[in-house]
C-alpha cells in the first residue's frame, strides 16, 4: 500500500480544477502507443439519477489492451476513481472481447479502439453543490509484439443541475458503438448445458435456430484452455462447442460463465451450470449481470 | 507371414509416436527431459540433476513483468536462497531472434552480471524447443520440479499479476509455497496457476 500526502495532491486538485473549469471538458491523455480520454455520456449531473461515463482508448495500430480475463497474458485495465462524495463508480461494462494471439498463445482484447462504459450511481446530497469533479487513474498494459505498462491521470468537470440531463451530441455516436459492443442477456428461451468430460467441457446450445460459428471467451482464467480450438459443430436448433479443459484446473467447477459470439456476431452473457461426469442432464442458462460474474470471477 | 512382419512396424511405430504424446509438461507428472546450452557454454541436461529440487524460471529481458521482479531485486533473491539451499535454478529464453527478449550468450552473462542475478544456469532456447515441451505462455512463468523429477509447480511467480514493483513485497510467491512446502514433506497446496506476464516471443 503506498501513502500519499495529501497537501500537494489538494493543491495539484485545485489547479487542475481551475485549469479545467478553463476549458469545462474532458481532458486526453497519452498512455503507451495510444491516448485515453474520459468521457461523459451527458451534458451534466442530476442528483440522484444514474449517468454513465466512458473510458475512450485510441491505440496506434496493431496495439491491443485486455479484457476482463486477458486469457494466457496481459491484464485488464485498472480504474482508481477520484470522484464526489455522493457519486459511486460500479463495475466497467466490458465489450465482446477477441481473439488475440497466436497458435500457442491466445489473449482476449481489444485493438484499434474501445469505449468502456462505466455506470455511475449519485446520491441527491450532490444537489448542494455546482460542479463535480472527476478524475481517474487509469494502469493499462498496451502491447503488440511487446507490452508496455501505462500510467494516466484523466478527468473531467461536469455541472450539476437539477433538471434532467441532455445527452451529450459530442460524445453520443461513441456511447452507441459502445453499448453495441456490449454482450446482451441470453434470450431465456435458449437453453444451455454443459457436460463435463475429462479433458473438455462441452457446451450444447439450443437456440432454436441454426448458427454457422460460436466462439466462446470465458470470464473466468484458468477454465478453458484458451490456445486450444474450440471444436465447433452445427446442430439441428444451435451447436456444440468442445472446449478443452485449461491445465491449471485441478478441481472441478461449478459453472462455466463468459461470453458467446454466434455467426451474426452477436454477443451473449451465459452462465451455465456444469453436469457432473456422466450425468448428462440439460439446464438452461440463466441470464447473468456481468458485475455479478465478476464478483464471482476473482479466483486466488 | 505377412502378419508377422507389420506387428513389430506397429509396435515400432506406437513407441516412436509415444513420446510426442505425452511430451507437454503437467503438474504430477514427469518433467519432460530437454538438453540445452548454457550462456556459459556449458550443456545442462535436465535429467542429470535427478535427486534435486528444479526450478525452470521463463525469462524475457524486455518484459515488464520480469522488470518488476528483477528491478525490485526479488528473483536474484529467491534466486540465492534456493540455490543455496541445493535447488537448481534454471533460467530458459525462449525468445526467437529478432524477438524482444532474444540475446545471445554473452549479452545474457552481461545481463546475469548487472542484474546480480544468481540462476545456476541461463539456458538458450532460441529455437523455443524447450518452451514448447513445458507450454510456456509467459515470462516469468516457473515450474518446480521435485528430485523425482515430478513437476509440482507450474504457473505464476506470485498471485499479484501487475507490473508494479510495489506489489512485490504483499504477494504471495507460488515457488516459495511450493519448495517449502515440498520439502517439509507436505502437499503442494497450490500446484497450478495461471502464468500471469509478456507471452512467450516465439517465432511462430
Amino acid at each position: 500500500m503506498r501513502r500519499r500526502n495529501s497537501k500537494p495532491a489538494a493543491i495539484a486538485l485545485g489547479l487542475a480544477s481551475l485549469l479545467c473549469a478553463a476549458n469545462a471538458g474532458a481532458t486526453e491523455a497519452p498512455i503507451p502507443h495510444g491516448t485515453i480520454e474520459i468521457i461523459a455520456q451527458n451534458e451534466s449531473i442530476e442528483p440522484g439519477r444514474d449517468f454513465n461515463l466512458g473510458l475512450h482508448f485510441q491505440l496506434e495500430k496493431g496495439w491491443h489492451i485486455y479484457w476482463a480475463n486477458p486469457g494466457d497474458s496481459g491484464e485488464p485495465p485498472r480504474v482508481e476513481w477520484n470522484i464526489p462524495t455522493g457519486v459511486t463508480a460500479e463495475e466497467i461494462e466490458w465489450p465482446t472481447p477477441h481473439r488475440l494471439g497466436t497458435s500457442a498463445i491466445v489473449d482476449y482484447g481489444y485493438e484499434d479502439a474501445v469505449t468502456l462504459i462505466v455506470p455511475m450511481r449519485t446520491e441527491t446530497i450532490l444537489a448542494a453543490q455546482q460542479t463535480a469533479q472527476i478524475g481517474a487513474q487509469v494502469k493499462v498494459l498496451v502491447c503488440r509484439e511487446m507490452c508496455i505498462p501505462g500510467k494516466a491521470e484523466v478527468s473531467l468537470t461536469l455541472p450539476i443541475k437539477s433538471q434532467t440531463a441532455a445527452p451529450d451530441s459530442k460524445t453520443a455516436a461513441l456511447f452507441a458503438a459502445a453499448r453495441k459492443s456490449l454482450p446482451q442477456h441470453a434470450p431465456k428461451n435458449w437453453k444451455f448445458s454443459v457436460d463435463d468430460t475429462i479433458s473438455s467441457f462441452v457446451l450444447t446450445g439450443n437456440l432454436g435456430h441454426q448458427t454457422t460459428r460460436a466462439i466462446f471467451f470465458p470470464l473466468n482464467e484458468s477454465q478453458i484452455d484458451n490456445a486450444a480450438p474450440q471444436d465447433f459443430a452445427p446442430t439441428a436448433a444451435g451447436f456444440r462447442l468442445t472446449l478443452r479443459k485449461s491445465e491449471q484446473l485441478l478441481k472441478p467447477i461449478a459453472r462455466l460463465k463468459g461470453v458467446l459470439r454466434l455467426s451474426d456476431d452477436r454477443a451473449y452473457w451465459i452462465e451455465v451450470p456444469v453436469s457432473k461426469p456422466g450425468a448428462g442432464q440439460s439446464n438452461s442458462g440463466a441470464n447473468v449481470r456481468p458485475k455479478h460474474l465478476l464478483e464471482e470471477g476473482k479466483t486466488t | 507371414m505377412k502378419r508377422s512382419i507389420l506387428y513389430p512396424i506397429m509396435i515400432a511405430l506406437i513407441l516412436c509416436l509415444a513420446p510426442l504424446l505425452i511430451a507437454a509438461a503437467k503438474v504430477g507428472e514427469a518433467a519432460p527431459d530437454f538438453t540445452a546450452t548454457a550462456s556459459n557454454g556449458q550443456t545442462v541436461k535436465l535429467s542429470a540433476n535427478l535427486g534435486k529440487y528444479v526450478v525452470l524460471e521463463w525469462h524475457n529481458n524486455g518484459c515488464p513483468y520480469v522488470g518488476k521482479q528483477y528491478n525490485s531485486g526479488n528473483m536474484q533473491r529467491l534466486q540465492k536462497q534456493w540455490t543455496a539451499r541445493g535447488v537448481v535454478w534454471l533460467t530458459i529464453l525462449s525468445s526467437a531472434p529478432g524477438k524482444q527478449g532474444y540475446v545471445t550468450a554473452s549479452e545474457e552473462n552481461d545481463y546475469v552480471a548487472k542484474m546480480h542475478a544468481a540462476p545456476t544456469a541461463a539456458l538458450l532456447d532460441p529455437t523455443g524447443e524447450i518452451g514448447h515441451l513445458y507450454d510456456a505462455k509467459t515470462s516469468p512463468q516457473m515450474v518446480v520440479i521435485n528430485p523425482q523429477g515430478i513437476v509440482i509447480y507450474d504457473g505464476a511467480i506470485d498471485d499479484k499479476p501487475t507490473t508494479d514493483l510495489n506489489d512485490v513485497p504483499g504477494a504471495t510467491n507460488y515457488v516459495n509455497l511450493a519448495l517449502e512446502q515440498a520439502m517439509a514433506g507436505k502437499k503442494v497446496e497450490t500446484p497450478a496457476t495461471r502464468p500471469y506476464g509478456c507471452s512467450v516471443k516465439y517465432a511462430n
